[in-house]
């Protein structure tokens, strides 16, 4: 049982920085995603923290204990490689007890402790066979077996399920997440599934250039993203962006022009940007009304390019007058096709607005 | 700080340098230092067991007025240019053997077979295929000239005649090299190809042959190696013969130094020294090829 | 597969193929075939000078033990193995550990160390020569068979390490973070997790190198002065001034030393060949 906390890490190699000064608190117990797109230094981080890469500068606590000069294996750390690392000549009996038995455990400690994994991960048929006679998801049971019989104080994944067909990675998300309910370890977990991230997490952090872009609750990111680039990332298909300028702001109230002839008013706290201040307006396509009444607020005309029939709901990506691509989450039973006028509106509250220049958010907090 | 840092990493700092250290004792000892130690007795007049007496370039100036040494540099450079026939040669059997009918399998490694024999082996056959009086090939040149011809007893021949030794193993040698990789060769590429109407020769030439380079690659390096090591051949077929002519480097800085009655190590030295520096410009060219790959993979 | 499978050309192309295979291969080996049928003639064909007909016997027995009573053929056969088979194991056993280093870890100078093996590789023998002798005269090892294995070891670690180094790398490196997490020595991954990893290579560079080592001819010849250390490529030489004219002793000879590699290299096809073409199908 152990906190983990980063204090202004820094990694580069050689003169190219990967993560740019991160802090970050993870408490006890808790299980936190790393997520971001690829090259963003999520699994750099993580392999900081398994000790696998050392820290350029910065501080490394464990359980209140500074790492930065811990060897990977006193860290109290486990991990389970995308891979899974498997020792392709040993069976998995051996495989799992490996760590231990270069340790200096005893024999009856290891078989003890083997057993006791064998048991909570239904590896108990398998344990005389070599990885090599195994499935994918069960070389990823052995994985993480190897991880449990160290009984470390903090697990460490790195991209466990992305070798596993679509199936097996929602029986296995939920084994973790079994698993974590049962040991009430620390966890971290990099994957950039943002499924798995949103049904997984307790925490989730968005990394993306070396930095923490935001930490948060996964509603908390999904509804209160605190910039376009977390705006984007979380949710799928990701939010729209339509460029908007304001008319009038007053009284807590920004007036904004919409592409074609369209106009809405959005509430907003705290400073008001000035008349003629260009910004971003964000609006999810699952909250994009398609209706008829078109000289309502935030109404919008789109000519339908792509319609995806999907069933249980059907998917419009339409254009805007000036161009911009919006996509519309509409009734599974929806009528419109290729070609067809689509009557918009955005409902306010459902709306983020965004600065155009720094991309950082001005407005959107739908929890209020 | 710092100091807690270092120790941290103290384990896998010096383990790479315990696992080293036998084999790079063993590799300077016996490899890196000697190729100093010769530099530096090739500026010596020295006969091995008396002493050494500087005399600066003298040995490099006696090479410049030497007619042996350029007799074998020039049969060097025969060498080098005829071997590098192994290449396409090898290319070319690699082609004809590329097939799945039965028995290929054995086929392919009786082809090969030449390079596993030993150079002293090859050499003796090869005295015996070009034997005059019995030998096979002054038969056949006799059958279809009316004349024999004995090739290891003439000047003008002799040199060929090794090299045809030569190329006979490293023919092979380059063969298995392409037989690879042809094998590694993704054959849905071949088949796009085909579906953009690529057949025969401009497949090969398009295709293919850009796909061989790593088996390329290989097959320039043990080639032009081989062909500026030859040795073996040499002394066993013609002994450096007739009159010396068909010498090369390291054979005359054999005779010089090594044989019998070689006793002039600074002297052989110098053509080792020679022979070092031509090498030295093929192993740069490889060497800067192949920290290309590494730094790109 | 290029070229276009035999199997879907015309059947007329199909027959000359099949035609051409064997054809192919007496050419290729005839230099080989010749000495072969050489060995067993009785030496009154020779003095005949029935050199490429059918030979009049087959006096296969007569010729092979000829060659074994009236030279010490044996003795540098035994010779040949005294050299080569330390040597296999000293090269490849040093090359595991070089290999490893320069596979596993970074550090400021991998490269340069690497390439200094690769190049040393390449030098040519005579730039070695002169000072390897000396020395092996200084350490009192001139004219025996450990000199020789001495050098052959070290000179041949150049090759060996740069084998071994990439086929290391080819290895999936989280198995050696993995068994860093869990707290294994540097050491012990080297021995339990990597040595078993590295057998076939092993087997590759064993077959490969023995082969080099028996071939060998020029260190046998500088350092090997006496018969009673002789390797058999280097006593080939002196027994075929001995027999001048009886081609038929020399080519049982021949056949005689240049077994034990074939026979190595037919049983141990598959690594010899992944051996020689490491390479060649990557970079």
């Amino acid at each position: 049982m152990a906190t983990v906390t980063l204090r202004n890490a820094r990694k580069s190699f050689g003169s190219v920085n990967i993560i740019k000064g991160v802090d970050l608190d993870i408490a006890d117990g808790e299980f936190c995603v790393f997520v971001g797109p690829s090259g963003c230094g999520k699994s750099t981080l993580l392999r900081m923290i398994a000790g696998l890469e050392d820290i350029t500068s910065g501080s490394l606590q464990i359980g209140g204990r500074e790492m930065a000069d811990v060897e990977p294996a006193d860290r109290g750390v486990a991990m389970v490689f995308q891979s899974y690392a498997l020792y392709p000549h040993m069976t998995v009996r051996e495989n799992v007890g490996f760590g231990l038995k270069m340790t200096g455990h005893s024999k009856a400690d290891i078989e003890k402790r083997t057993e006791r994994a064998a048991s909570m991960l239904q590896l108990g048929p398998l344990m005389d066979r070599k990885p090599s006679q195994l499935s994918g998801g069960q070389r990823q049971r052995v994985a993480i077996g190897r991880a449990i019989v160290r009984e470390p104080d903090v697990f460490l994944f790195d991209e466990p399920l992305s070798n596993l067909d679509a199936a097996l990675r929602v029986q296995m998300r939920i084994e973790i997440g079994k698993l974590h309910n049962d040991l009430k370890s620390t966890m971290i977990y990099v994957t950039h599934d943002q499924v798995e991230a949103m049904t997984m997490a307790d925490k989730i952090v968005v990394l993306h250039g070396g930095i923490i872009e935001q930490v948060g609750s996964p509603l908390e990111l999904y509804h209160r993203p605190r910039n376009m680039f977390v705006a984007g990332f979380i949710g799928s298909p990701k939010m729209n962006f339509i460029p908007v300028t304001v008319q009038a702001a007053r009284d807590g109230n920004v007036m904004l022009s919409l592409p074609g002839d369209g106009r809405m008013t959005i509430p907003m706290k705290g400073d008001l940007p000035a008349a003629g201040t260009r910004l971003t307006l964000g609006c999810r396509p699952e909250h994009v009304a398609i209706g008829k009444e078109a000289a309502a607020s935030g109404a919008l005309q789109g000519t339908i390019r792509v319609a995806e029939y999907l069933g249980s709901e059907t998917m419009f990506y339409a254009s805007l007058a000036d161009g911009t691509e919006i996509a519309v989450k509409g009734d599974g039973l929806a009528a419109q096709k290729s070609g067809d006028i689509l009557p918009l509106s955005l409902p306010a509250a459902a709306c983020h607005l965004f600065d155009a220049q720094s991309n950082a958010i001005l407005n959107g907090d739908l929890t209020r | 700080m710092a100091g807690l840092r270092r120790k941290r990493w103290n384990q896998r700092t010096y383990a790479p340098w315990l696992f080293l250290a036998p084999g790079m004792l063993m590799f300077s000892i016996y490899v890196v230092f000697p190729i100093f130690q010769s530099i530096w007795i090739s500026f010596y007049d020295w006969d091995g067991l008396g002493p050494k007496t500087w005399v600066g370039l003298d040995n490099y100036a006696n090479l410049l007025d030497d007619e042996s040494f350029y007799t074998s540099l020039q049969n060097n450079l025969i060498w080098l240019l005829l071997y590098l026939l192994a290449i396409p040669a090898g290319l070319a059997v690699a082609l004809f053997l590329n097939q799945s009918v039965t028995g290929i399998r054995l086929y392919k490694s009786l082809f090969f077979f030449p390079f596993v024999i030993s150079q002293v082996v090859v050499g003796l056959i090869f005295s015996w295929f070009y034997a005059p009086d019995f030998g096979l090939l002054p038969k056949i040149i006799g059958f279809l000239t009316g004349s024999e011809i004995a090739v290891l007893a003439d000047e003008r021949y002799a040199t060929y005649g090794v090299i045809a030794a030569g190329l006979w193993p490293q023919i092979a040698y380059c063969m298995i090299l392409y037989l690879t990789g042809l094998n590694n060769i993704n054959p849905e590429q071949v088949e796009a190809a085909r579906m953009d109407n690529a057949k025969g020769w401009s497949m090969l030439w398009h295709i293919i042959i850009p796909q061989l380079r790593p088996a390329t690659f290989i097959a320039m390096v043990v080639t032009v190696i081989g062909a500026l090591r030859s040795f073996d051949l040499i002394s066993i077929m013609t002994v450096g013969g007739p009159y010396g002519s068909t010498r090369v480097l390291s054979y005359f800085m054999y005779e010089q130094a090594l044989s019998e009655y070689g006793v002039a190590m600074g002297y052989g030295a110098a053509i080792a020294v020679v022979l070092f520096a031509i090498m030295l410009v093929f192993i740069s060219i490889f060497i800067v090829r192949m920290l290309q790959q590494e730094r790109n993979g | 597969m290029f070229p276009t499978p035999i199997a879907r050309t015309a059947p007329w192309v199909q027959r000359i193929y099949k035609w051409l295979l064997p054809v192919a291969l007496v050419l290729w080996l005839l230099p080989l075939i010749g000495i072969a049928v050489t060995s067993i003639r009785p030496s009154s064909d020779l003095a005949a000078g029935n050199y490429f007909g059918w030979p009049s016997g087959f006096n296969f027995i007569e010729n092979y033990s000829t060659v074994f009573e009236n030279s010490n053929i044996g003795w540098y056969i035994l010779n040949s193995f005294k050299v080569t088979i330390p040597t296999v194991v000293g090269a490849v056993g040093l090359s595991c550990l070089t290999g490893y280093a320069l596979a596993v870890y970074k550090f400021r100078s991998n490269l340069i160390v690497f390439f200094m093996f690769v190049a040393g590789n390449f030098v040519p023998f005579q730039i070695l020569a002169i000072p390897v002798r000396n020395l092996t005269l200084s350490l009192g090892m001139y004219n025996t068979t450990t000199g020789l294995v001495m050098f052959h070891v070290a000179f041949q670690t150049g090759f060996c390490t740069l084998f071994m180094r990439n086929f290391i790398k080819g290895l999936p490196f989280a198995l050696i973070e993995s068994a860093r997490v869990e707290g294994v020595s540097e050491w012990k991954i080297f021995w339990h997790i990597v040595m078993p990893l590295m057998r076939p290579a092993i087997a590759a560079l064993s077959v490969l190198i023995f082969t080099f080592i028996w071939n060998d001819y020029f260190w046998a010849t500088v350092m090997a002065q006496s018969a009673d250390v002789r390797p058999v490529t280097a006593g080939m030489n002196e027994l075929k001034g001995q027999w001048k004219v009886a081609w038929e002793l020399i080519a049982a000879a021949s056949i005689i030393a240049a077994l034990p590699p074939v026979a190595m290299f037919f049983l141990m096809q598959k690594h010899f060949i992944a051996g020689l073409t490491l390479g060649a199908t990557k970079g």
